[in-house]
């Protein structure tokens, strides 16, 4: 019971992240929330995690809500991607202001 | 007695990363043909932009390195503000001709097109290595697939745009991506673009310089991830 709670909150907490997410990376966002609903309805109901892992053949129902974990961390991984991405591009932007505003004219004909 | 065609109105823009060696010759060439050149000095931490301005370029410089894509685009808006009315993008390293901008900007005022892409495979190539070839049809093959423009040279660096296409395009992938990202503006601006031939010289240099396997892999993450992200 103590580890259900413990990973509903930390799954909560993916909903939280994922749903924040969503309006600047929908895909990831999306995804990330999906994975995480489905953790918390296993971590819930571990017999039909089971059921759901015998049939696509993983073995153990355990092992299922481990793969979902895997899964979210990498869109987590993904999504600070983009986020570096993100501020790369505000950093792009302010070193060309400075640039331009210190360009040097040059002395080629018309310049 | 022939008249000198008036190129002040056309500026050249020249991406430069650590070209200490090479830039005064590419700068003064061009120069010369009384082209009005910016170089955008992407944080060399060598005298690459002291040698482009002695050459007579203008000069401006990123404090940081931020890429090829980067530059081109810092390029473009300083001459897009200078007034220019064609704008020529032109690698630093050597492998291009001052002579073909002449063409590029022909094809434009001929065919009243906005973007003029220069094309090595319908001019020619000198000592291009054959992995180079195989990779650059991959990626036109890719880019055409993509884009569905009907080119033969995705990756090269001389291109000629008029005031309206430049105006048009704005790179945010600040390395190799650009290329493609380039391509794929151009391909939704629905401006007229025409292909010609032009002549890539391939040095020991050049080759050095240039891009490698392992940046095409990065190329396609980087389109990639454009596409997830807002």
């Amino acid at each position: 019971m103590i580890a259900q709670i413990g990973l509903s909150f930390m799954l909560g907490c993916i909903i939280a992240y994922a749903w924040a997410q969503y309006s600047k990376a929908p895909i990831i966002g999306l995804l990330a929330m999906l994975a995480a609903l489905a953790g918390l309805y296993f971590v819930w109901l571990p017999s039909h995690a089971t059921w759901l892992a015998e049939l696509v053949g993983i073995g153990r129902g355990v092992d299922l809500i481990l793969y979902v974990w895997v899964i979210i961390s990498l869109l987590v991984m993904l999504n600070l991607h983009l986020k570096l991405r993100s501020q790369m591009e505000m950093i792009t932007a302010l070193t060309r202001v400075l640039a331009l505003g210190n360009a040097c004219p040059g002395s080629s004909p018309a310049a | 007695m022939p008249t000198e065609p008036d190129n002040s109105t056309t500026w050249l823009v020249v991406p430069a990363y650590n070209e200490a060696s090479v830039i005064l010759r590419v700068v003064a060439d061009l120069v010369r043909r009384s082209y009005r050149v910016v170089v955008v000095d992407d944080g060399s931490t060598d005298d690459t932009g002291r040698k482009a301005s002695t050459a007579g370029a203008a000069v401006v410089t990123h404090p940081i390195n931020l890429g090829q894509g980067a530059a081109l685009q810092t390029g473009i808006t300083f001459a897009l503000r200078h007034g220019a009315e064609f704008i020529v993008t032109f690698d630093a390293d050597g492998q291009h001709r001052a002579v073909d901008v002449a063409g590029l900007v022909a094809a434009l005022k001929v065919n009243k097109a906005d973007f003029a892409l220069g094309s090595r495979f319908l001019g020619s190539c000198i000592a291009m290595p054959k992995s180079r070839r195989l990779l650059l049809k991959a990626a036109t093959w890719l880019t055409r697939v993509s884009t569905g423009m009907d080119i033969t040279d995705t990756h090269n660096g001389l291109r000629g745009m008029t005031q309206r296409g430049a105006s048009a395009i704005t790179l945010r992938q600040n390395r190799m991506a650009h290329a493609s990202e380039f391509l794929t503006q151009i391909a939704g601006s629905e401006l007229r673009c025409v292909e010609v031939p032009v002549t890539i010289e391939y040095t020991r240099y050049s080759l050095a310089k240039g891009q490698k396997l392992g940046d095409s892999l990065r190329v396609l993450v980087d389109l990639s991830a454009e596409r997830l992200h807002r």
